[in-house]
Protein backbone atom coordinates (compact mmCIF):
# COMPACT_ATOMS: atom_id res chain seq x y z
CA UNK A 1 0.00 0.00 0.00
CA UNK A 2 1.66 3.38 -0.75
CA UNK A 3 0.57 6.03 1.67
CA UNK A 4 1.31 9.78 1.16
CA UNK A 5 3.72 11.12 4.24
CA UNK A 6 1.43 13.88 6.15
CA UNK A 7 4.65 15.86 6.91
CA UNK A 8 5.46 19.48 5.72
CA UNK A 9 6.76 19.66 2.33
CA UNK A 10 8.33 22.91 2.73
CA UNK A 11 12.28 22.47 2.79
CA UNK A 12 14.16 22.64 6.10
CA UNK A 13 15.20 25.98 6.62
CA UNK A 14 19.14 25.99 7.86
CA UNK A 15 19.85 27.45 11.37
CA UNK A 16 22.86 28.74 12.12
CA UNK A 17 23.71 28.96 16.00
CA UNK A 18 25.84 32.65 16.75
CA UNK A 19 29.32 31.65 18.03
CA UNK A 20 29.81 31.52 21.14
CA UNK A 21 30.90 34.91 22.86
CA UNK A 22 34.65 34.33 24.08
CA UNK A 23 33.98 36.31 26.62
CA UNK A 24 31.38 38.51 28.54
CA UNK A 25 33.45 40.76 30.85
CA UNK A 26 32.69 44.60 29.78
CA UNK A 27 30.16 43.20 26.89
CA UNK A 28 26.93 45.34 26.65
CA UNK A 29 24.04 43.67 27.20
CA UNK A 30 20.02 44.34 25.83
CA UNK A 31 16.83 42.49 27.41
CA UNK A 32 13.72 41.67 25.73
CA UNK A 33 10.93 41.40 28.32
CA UNK A 34 7.69 39.51 27.08
CA UNK A 35 4.95 41.41 28.85
CA UNK A 36 4.09 38.95 31.39
CA UNK A 37 3.55 39.84 34.89
CA UNK A 38 7.58 39.82 35.95
CA UNK A 39 9.50 39.55 33.19
CA UNK A 40 10.85 42.59 33.28
CA UNK A 41 11.80 42.30 37.35
CA UNK A 42 13.32 39.15 36.95
CA UNK A 43 15.37 39.49 33.43
CA UNK A 44 16.38 42.91 35.06
CA UNK A 45 17.76 40.82 38.39
CA UNK A 46 19.85 38.15 35.73
CA UNK A 47 21.39 41.50 34.12
CA UNK A 48 22.07 42.94 37.51
CA UNK A 49 24.26 39.84 38.14
CA UNK A 50 26.12 40.27 34.70
CA UNK A 51 26.77 44.00 35.55
CA UNK A 52 27.96 43.07 39.05
CA UNK A 53 29.88 39.95 38.05
CA UNK A 54 31.52 40.66 34.45
CA UNK A 55 31.25 44.58 34.42
CA UNK A 56 28.59 44.29 31.79
CA UNK A 57 26.40 47.38 30.77
CA UNK A 58 22.40 47.23 29.92
CA UNK A 59 22.18 49.11 26.84
CA UNK A 60 18.53 48.78 25.73
CA UNK A 61 14.74 47.05 26.97
CA UNK A 62 13.04 46.03 23.81
CA UNK A 63 9.43 44.71 24.75
CA UNK A 64 7.48 42.49 22.96
CA UNK A 65 3.45 43.38 23.25
CA UNK A 66 2.17 39.93 22.43
CA UNK A 67 4.38 37.42 25.10
CA UNK A 68 3.67 34.26 23.05
CA UNK A 69 4.34 35.61 19.04
CA UNK A 70 7.91 35.50 17.92
CA UNK A 71 9.93 38.90 18.31
CA UNK A 72 8.94 41.49 15.80
CA UNK A 73 12.15 41.14 12.73
CA UNK A 74 12.91 45.27 13.38
CA UNK A 75 12.47 44.83 17.19
CA UNK A 76 15.37 41.75 16.79
CA UNK A 77 17.56 43.76 14.17
CA UNK A 78 17.82 47.34 16.20
CA UNK A 79 18.80 45.19 19.83
CA UNK A 80 21.40 43.82 17.56
CA UNK A 81 23.47 46.80 16.44
CA UNK A 82 23.13 48.24 19.86
CA UNK A 83 24.18 44.84 22.03
CA UNK A 84 26.73 42.00 22.27
CA UNK A 85 24.31 39.49 24.10
CA UNK A 86 20.64 39.09 24.75
CA UNK A 87 18.69 37.93 27.38
CA UNK A 88 15.43 37.08 27.24
CA UNK A 89 12.95 34.29 29.42
CA UNK A 90 9.34 34.16 30.49
CA UNK A 91 7.96 35.74 33.92
CA UNK A 92 5.50 33.91 34.67
CA UNK B 1 12.41 27.79 -1.77
CA UNK B 2 10.28 25.51 -3.65
CA UNK B 3 8.48 23.29 -1.67
CA UNK B 4 9.42 19.17 -2.31
CA UNK B 5 7.13 16.62 -3.93
CA UNK B 6 5.62 14.68 -0.85
CA UNK B 7 7.01 11.53 -0.25
CA UNK B 8 5.27 8.09 -0.42
CA UNK B 9 6.19 5.57 1.51
CA UNK B 10 5.48 2.03 1.02
CA UNK B 11 3.55 0.88 3.76
CA UNK B 12 2.29 -2.97 4.21
CA UNK B 13 -0.73 -3.73 1.71
CA UNK B 14 -2.54 -5.17 5.23
CA UNK B 15 -4.75 -2.36 6.59
CA UNK B 16 -4.07 -3.18 10.07
CA UNK B 17 -0.81 -3.73 9.22
CA UNK B 18 -0.98 -0.49 7.50
CA UNK B 19 -2.50 1.31 10.53
CA UNK B 20 0.77 0.13 12.95
CA UNK B 21 3.16 1.21 10.58
CA UNK B 22 1.45 4.79 11.18
CA UNK B 23 1.90 4.21 14.53
CA UNK B 24 5.53 3.36 14.04
CA UNK B 25 6.01 6.60 11.84
CA UNK B 26 4.92 8.77 14.97
CA UNK B 27 1.89 10.25 12.44
CA UNK B 28 -1.63 9.76 15.35
CA UNK B 29 -2.86 11.65 18.01
CA UNK B 30 -2.98 7.88 19.95
CA UNK B 31 -6.26 6.97 18.41
CA UNK B 32 -5.91 4.49 14.99
CA UNK B 33 -5.75 6.77 11.56
CA UNK B 34 -7.11 5.67 8.48
CA UNK B 35 -3.65 5.29 6.40
CA UNK B 36 -3.41 8.09 3.81
CA UNK B 37 -3.74 5.79 0.48
CA UNK B 38 -2.89 7.85 -2.34
CA UNK B 39 -5.68 7.31 -4.30
CA UNK B 40 -7.93 8.57 -1.50
CA UNK B 41 -5.84 11.83 -0.95
CA UNK B 42 -6.54 12.21 -4.51
CA UNK B 43 -9.97 12.31 -4.33
CA UNK B 44 -9.54 14.47 -1.09
CA UNK B 45 -8.28 17.10 -3.19
CA UNK B 46 -10.60 17.14 -5.88
CA UNK B 47 -12.54 19.14 -3.10
CA UNK B 48 -10.53 22.26 -4.03
CA UNK B 49 -9.57 23.12 -7.14
CA UNK B 50 -6.69 24.82 -6.61
CA UNK B 51 -3.30 22.90 -7.62
CA UNK B 52 -1.67 20.95 -4.40
CA UNK B 53 0.45 22.89 -4.34
CA UNK B 54 -0.98 25.88 -3.00
CA UNK B 55 0.22 27.00 0.46
CA UNK B 56 -3.28 27.89 2.76
CA UNK B 57 -1.09 28.32 6.21
CA UNK B 58 2.07 28.76 7.51
CA UNK B 59 3.87 28.38 10.78
CA UNK B 60 5.59 31.91 11.59
CA UNK B 61 8.09 30.18 14.25
CA UNK B 62 8.86 27.16 12.05
CA UNK B 63 8.58 28.24 8.71
CA UNK B 64 6.35 25.03 7.77
CA UNK B 65 4.35 25.50 5.36
CA UNK B 66 0.43 23.75 5.40
CA UNK B 67 -0.21 22.81 1.37
CA UNK B 68 -3.44 21.97 0.28
CA UNK B 69 -1.78 18.25 -0.58
CA UNK B 70 -0.65 17.71 2.99
CA UNK B 71 -4.22 19.24 4.47
CA UNK B 72 -5.46 16.30 2.56
CA UNK B 73 -3.44 13.46 3.61
CA UNK B 74 -4.09 14.75 7.29
CA UNK B 75 -7.59 14.51 6.58
CA UNK B 76 -8.06 11.58 5.19
CA UNK B 77 -5.99 10.35 8.34
CA UNK B 78 -8.41 11.80 10.51
CA UNK B 79 -11.55 9.70 8.47
CA UNK B 80 -13.04 12.80 6.74
CA UNK B 81 -15.03 12.51 3.81
CA UNK B 82 -14.19 15.01 0.76
CA UNK B 83 -16.66 17.23 1.55
CA UNK B 84 -15.90 18.11 4.85
CA UNK B 85 -12.46 19.41 3.39
CA UNK B 86 -13.52 23.09 2.56
CA UNK B 87 -14.08 23.51 6.05
CA UNK B 88 -10.81 22.65 7.13
CA UNK B 89 -9.22 24.58 4.40
CA UNK B 90 -11.33 27.87 5.53
CA UNK B 91 -10.05 27.01 9.10
CA UNK B 92 -6.41 26.90 8.38
CA UNK B 93 -7.44 30.56 6.13
CA UNK B 94 -8.99 31.94 9.21
CA UNK B 95 -6.07 30.98 11.98
CA UNK B 96 -3.48 31.46 9.51
CA UNK B 97 -4.14 35.39 10.14
CA UNK B 98 -1.52 37.08 12.41
CA UNK B 99 -4.03 38.14 14.89
CA UNK B 100 -4.69 34.51 15.87
CA UNK B 101 -1.36 34.04 16.84
CA UNK B 102 -1.17 30.23 15.35
CA UNK B 103 2.87 29.79 17.32
CA UNK B 104 1.04 31.02 21.26
CA UNK B 105 -1.99 29.48 20.63
CA UNK B 106 -0.44 26.06 19.93
CA UNK B 107 2.50 25.94 22.13
CA UNK B 108 1.36 27.55 24.76
CA UNK B 109 1.28 26.24 28.50
CA UNK B 110 -2.20 27.67 28.50
CA UNK B 111 -3.21 24.47 26.54
CA UNK B 112 -5.70 25.51 24.11
CA UNK B 113 -7.47 23.50 21.22
CA UNK B 114 -8.99 25.50 18.25
CA UNK B 115 -12.55 25.33 18.67
CA UNK B 116 -14.15 25.35 15.26
CA UNK B 117 -17.93 26.89 15.00
CA UNK B 118 -19.58 26.07 11.29
CA UNK B 119 -22.09 28.40 10.56
CA UNK B 120 -24.62 28.30 7.60
CA UNK B 121 -25.89 25.76 5.38
CA UNK B 122 -22.99 24.01 4.50
CA UNK B 123 -22.74 22.47 8.36
CA UNK B 124 -26.22 21.02 7.48
CA UNK B 125 -24.98 20.19 3.65
CA UNK B 126 -22.14 17.84 5.03
CA UNK B 127 -24.49 16.51 7.83
CA UNK B 128 -22.78 18.37 10.93
CA UNK B 129 -24.14 18.15 14.50
CA UNK B 130 -25.76 21.40 15.95
CA UNK B 131 -27.82 19.35 18.13
CA UNK B 132 -27.99 16.95 20.82
CA UNK B 133 -25.13 16.21 22.55
CA UNK B 134 -23.08 19.26 20.51
CA UNK B 135 -19.61 18.62 21.72
CA UNK B 136 -19.88 15.02 22.18
CA UNK B 137 -19.19 12.32 20.15
CA UNK B 138 -21.00 10.37 17.44
CA UNK B 139 -21.23 12.63 14.65
CA UNK B 140 -18.89 11.83 11.74
CA UNK B 141 -18.45 15.03 10.40
CA UNK B 142 -17.83 17.47 13.88
CA UNK B 143 -15.61 14.62 14.66
CA UNK B 144 -12.85 14.11 11.73
CA UNK B 145 -12.89 17.78 11.00
CA UNK B 146 -11.95 18.85 14.47
CA UNK B 147 -9.43 16.13 14.70
CA UNK B 148 -7.61 16.49 11.06
CA UNK B 149 -7.31 20.15 12.75
CA UNK B 150 -5.13 18.54 15.49
CA UNK B 151 -3.59 16.24 13.10
CA UNK B 152 -2.30 19.27 11.00
CA UNK B 153 -1.43 20.98 13.71
CA UNK B 154 1.11 17.86 14.90
CA UNK B 155 2.02 16.50 11.49
CA UNK B 156 2.72 19.37 9.48
CA UNK B 157 3.30 22.27 12.03
CA UNK B 158 5.78 19.72 14.24
CA UNK B 159 3.51 20.41 17.46
CA UNK B 160 4.79 17.90 19.43
CA UNK B 161 3.04 16.87 23.08
CA UNK B 162 6.01 18.06 25.39
CA UNK B 163 8.61 19.10 22.53
CA UNK B 164 6.76 22.16 21.23
CA UNK B 165 3.36 21.87 22.54
CA UNK B 166 4.17 22.45 25.95
CA UNK B 167 0.47 22.26 27.44
CA UNK B 168 0.63 22.09 31.17
CA UNK B 169 -2.97 20.26 30.82
CA UNK B 170 -4.09 20.39 27.63
CA UNK B 171 -7.84 19.98 27.14
CA UNK B 172 -9.84 17.42 26.00
CA UNK B 173 -10.44 19.72 22.85
CA UNK B 174 -7.38 18.84 21.54
CA UNK B 175 -8.49 15.63 20.28
CA UNK B 176 -11.65 17.43 18.36
CA UNK B 177 -13.35 20.44 18.75
CA UNK B 178 -15.53 21.24 16.27
CA UNK B 179 -19.58 22.10 16.22
CA UNK B 180 -22.21 23.22 13.83
CA UNK B 181 -23.83 26.30 14.86
CA UNK B 182 -27.64 25.37 15.35
CA UNK B 183 -30.00 26.87 12.58
CA UNK B 184 -33.00 25.11 13.58
CA UNK B 185 -35.30 27.77 16.08
CA UNK B 186 -32.32 30.31 16.05
CA UNK B 187 -34.14 32.89 16.76
CA UNK B 188 -30.89 35.06 16.13
CA UNK B 189 -28.99 35.85 12.75
CA UNK B 190 -26.88 33.13 11.86
CA UNK B 191 -23.09 33.72 12.84
CA UNK B 192 -22.36 34.25 8.87
CA UNK B 193 -24.82 36.44 8.14
CA UNK B 194 -23.54 38.34 11.51
CA UNK B 195 -20.37 38.18 10.03
CA UNK B 196 -21.27 39.99 6.60
CA UNK B 197 -21.02 36.95 4.53
CA UNK B 198 -23.64 36.75 1.66
CA UNK B 199 -26.95 35.11 1.43
CA UNK B 200 -26.05 31.45 1.24
CA UNK B 201 -22.66 31.60 2.11
CA UNK B 202 -21.45 29.56 5.04
CA UNK B 203 -18.63 30.52 7.34
CA UNK B 204 -16.21 28.80 10.12
CA UNK B 205 -15.13 30.59 13.07
CA UNK B 206 -11.72 29.38 14.73
CA UNK B 207 -11.14 30.05 18.02
CA UNK B 208 -8.36 29.23 20.55
CA UNK B 209 -10.30 27.60 23.18
CA UNK B 210 -8.65 27.47 27.28
CA UNK B 211 -11.25 24.15 27.71
CA UNK B 212 -14.99 24.08 28.58
CA UNK B 213 -16.78 25.00 31.43
CA UNK B 214 -20.87 23.70 31.43
CA UNK B 215 -23.70 26.61 32.82
CA UNK B 216 -26.49 24.93 34.19
CA UNK B 217 -29.46 27.01 35.73
CA UNK B 218 -32.94 25.32 35.52
CA UNK B 219 -34.62 27.12 37.87
CA UNK B 220 -34.29 30.57 36.11
CA UNK B 221 -36.58 31.61 33.53
CA UNK B 222 -35.63 35.34 32.76
CA UNK B 223 -32.60 36.66 30.71
CA UNK B 224 -30.83 38.32 33.55
CA UNK B 225 -31.33 35.37 36.15
CA UNK B 226 -29.85 32.64 33.08
CA UNK B 227 -26.99 35.21 31.33
CA UNK B 228 -26.01 36.09 35.13
CA UNK B 229 -25.17 32.60 35.39
CA UNK B 230 -23.32 32.70 32.29
CA UNK B 231 -21.43 35.82 33.54
CA UNK B 232 -20.64 34.56 36.85
CA UNK B 233 -18.99 31.78 35.18
CA UNK B 234 -17.38 33.97 32.80
CA UNK B 235 -15.61 35.92 35.57
CA UNK B 236 -14.90 32.84 37.83
CA UNK B 237 -11.61 33.76 39.52
CA UNK B 238 -9.75 31.02 38.11
CA UNK B 239 -11.02 32.02 34.49
CA UNK B 240 -11.47 35.56 34.13
CA UNK B 241 -8.89 37.42 32.06
CA UNK B 242 -9.23 40.61 29.40
CA UNK B 243 -9.52 37.63 26.72
CA UNK B 244 -12.12 37.16 24.49
CA UNK B 245 -15.19 34.74 25.03
CA UNK B 246 -17.42 32.06 23.30
CA UNK B 247 -20.82 31.29 24.86
CA UNK B 248 -23.18 28.79 23.28
CA UNK B 249 -26.57 29.10 24.53
CA UNK B 250 -28.80 25.59 24.61
CA UNK B 251 -32.05 26.13 23.16
CA UNK B 252 -33.87 25.99 26.26
CA UNK B 253 -31.84 29.17 27.68
CA UNK B 254 -32.23 30.85 24.21
CA UNK B 255 -35.93 30.91 24.08
CA UNK B 256 -35.71 32.85 27.35
CA UNK B 257 -33.57 35.45 26.28
CA UNK B 258 -35.27 35.87 22.81
CA UNK B 259 -38.82 35.30 24.26
CA UNK B 260 -38.10 38.36 26.38
CA UNK B 261 -36.97 40.50 22.94
CA UNK B 262 -33.16 39.94 23.49
CA UNK B 263 -30.74 40.12 20.51
CA UNK B 264 -27.43 39.02 20.53
CA UNK B 265 -26.53 42.37 21.32
CA UNK B 266 -28.02 43.00 24.02
CA UNK B 267 -26.94 39.82 25.77
CA UNK B 268 -23.52 40.75 24.97
CA UNK B 269 -24.06 44.19 26.49
CA UNK B 270 -25.53 42.74 29.64
CA UNK B 271 -22.84 39.72 29.54
CA UNK B 272 -20.07 42.52 29.25
CA UNK B 273 -21.57 44.36 32.39
CA UNK B 274 -21.55 41.54 34.27
CA UNK B 275 -18.79 39.60 34.13
CA UNK B 276 -16.54 40.93 36.26
CA UNK B 277 -14.77 41.17 39.66
CA UNK B 278 -13.81 43.66 42.02
CA UNK B 279 -10.04 44.79 42.44
CA UNK B 280 -9.96 43.99 45.83
CA UNK B 281 -10.65 40.55 45.18
CA UNK B 282 -8.63 39.83 42.24
CA UNK B 283 -5.65 41.20 44.28
CA UNK B 284 -7.03 38.44 46.87
CA UNK B 285 -5.72 35.66 44.95
CA UNK B 286 -2.93 37.06 43.53
CA UNK B 287 -4.06 37.93 39.74
CA UNK B 288 -4.81 41.40 39.98
CA UNK B 289 -1.98 43.49 37.89
CA UNK B 290 -1.76 47.39 37.71
CA UNK B 291 -2.68 49.08 34.66
CA UNK B 292 -2.91 45.58 33.05
CA UNK B 293 -5.26 46.96 29.92
CA UNK B 294 -2.56 48.75 29.22
CA UNK B 295 0.11 46.05 28.86
CA UNK B 296 -2.30 44.33 27.10
CA UNK B 297 -3.70 46.62 24.72
CA UNK B 298 -1.01 49.78 24.68
CA UNK B 299 -0.95 52.77 26.37
CA UNK B 300 -4.63 54.90 27.21
CA UNK B 301 -6.68 51.01 27.62
CA UNK B 302 -6.73 51.61 31.21
CA UNK B 303 -9.76 53.85 30.72
CA UNK B 304 -12.01 51.35 29.30
CA UNK B 305 -11.69 49.88 32.81
CA UNK B 306 -14.24 50.74 35.18
CA UNK B 307 -12.91 52.01 38.47
CA UNK B 308 -12.64 49.29 40.96
CA UNK B 309 -13.54 46.13 38.89
CA UNK B 310 -12.23 43.76 35.85
CA UNK B 311 -14.27 43.13 33.17
CA UNK B 312 -13.68 39.64 31.13
CA UNK B 313 -12.71 41.22 27.94
CA UNK B 314 -12.55 44.46 26.22
CA UNK B 315 -15.36 44.91 25.54
CA UNK B 316 -18.99 43.50 24.20
CA UNK B 317 -17.92 42.81 20.85
CA UNK B 318 -15.03 40.14 22.79
CA UNK B 319 -18.35 37.42 23.18
CA UNK B 320 -19.16 35.53 20.45
CA UNK B 321 -23.33 34.49 21.64
CA UNK B 322 -25.13 31.53 19.47
CA UNK B 323 -27.31 28.46 20.34
CA UNK B 324 -26.65 25.03 19.89
CA UNK B 325 -27.50 21.72 21.76
CA UNK B 326 -30.67 19.50 22.37
CA UNK B 327 -33.42 20.74 22.98
CA UNK B 328 -33.72 19.42 26.38
CA UNK B 329 -31.78 20.77 29.26
CA UNK B 330 -30.93 24.18 30.84
CA UNK B 331 -27.13 23.33 30.34
CA UNK B 332 -25.47 26.59 28.25
CA UNK B 333 -21.26 26.38 28.36
CA UNK B 334 -18.92 29.12 28.15
CA UNK B 335 -15.55 28.68 26.63
CA UNK B 336 -12.53 30.75 27.79
CA UNK B 337 -10.10 31.95 24.94
CA UNK B 338 -6.28 30.50 26.00
CA UNK B 339 -5.37 34.46 25.65
CA UNK B 340 -5.48 36.53 28.83
CA UNK B 341 -5.70 39.46 26.66
CA UNK B 342 -4.99 40.30 22.82
CA UNK B 343 -2.67 37.37 22.53
CA UNK B 344 -5.06 35.32 20.06
CA UNK B 345 -8.27 37.20 18.99
CA UNK B 346 -10.97 34.93 17.15
CA UNK B 347 -11.39 34.82 13.22
CA UNK B 348 -13.64 33.40 10.36
CA UNK B 349 -13.60 33.24 7.02
CA UNK B 350 -15.95 32.14 4.45
CA UNK B 351 -16.44 28.51 3.35
CA UNK B 352 -15.36 27.93 -0.53
CA UNK B 353 -17.52 25.32 -2.42
CA UNK B 354 -16.46 24.24 -5.87
CA UNK B 355 -18.67 25.48 -8.30
CA UNK B 356 -20.16 22.11 -9.63
CA UNK B 357 -20.71 21.40 -5.73
CA UNK B 358 -23.13 24.30 -5.27
CA UNK B 359 -26.74 23.44 -4.68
Amino acid sequence: MQLYSPLSTTPKRKAFRAPALASIAGLRIGILENGKLNAEEMLNEVAALFVERNGCTVRTLASKKNASAPAPGNTLVTVAQEVDFLITGLGD
Amino acid sequence: MAALAPRIHEAPDDLLAAIDYCYEQGWTDGLPVVPPAVDRVKAMLIADRRSPETVIARHPATGLDLSLHAAAVNAVMAGCLPEYFPVIVAAFEAMDRPDFNFHGSTASTGGSAPLLIVSGPYADGIGMNADVNLFGPGNRANATIGRAVRLILRNVFQMLPGISDKSTQGNPGKYSFCIAERARGNPWPLLCEAQGYGKGVSSVTAYAGGGFCNVENHGGNTPEQVLGSVADAMANYGCITLGQTVVILAPEHMLIVADAGWTREKAQDFLFSQAKRPVEGMQGVGKYREREYDAQHGAGAHRLAETGFMHRGLGPEDILITMGGGDAGGHSCFIPSWSRGRGSIMQHAAIAIPADKRS
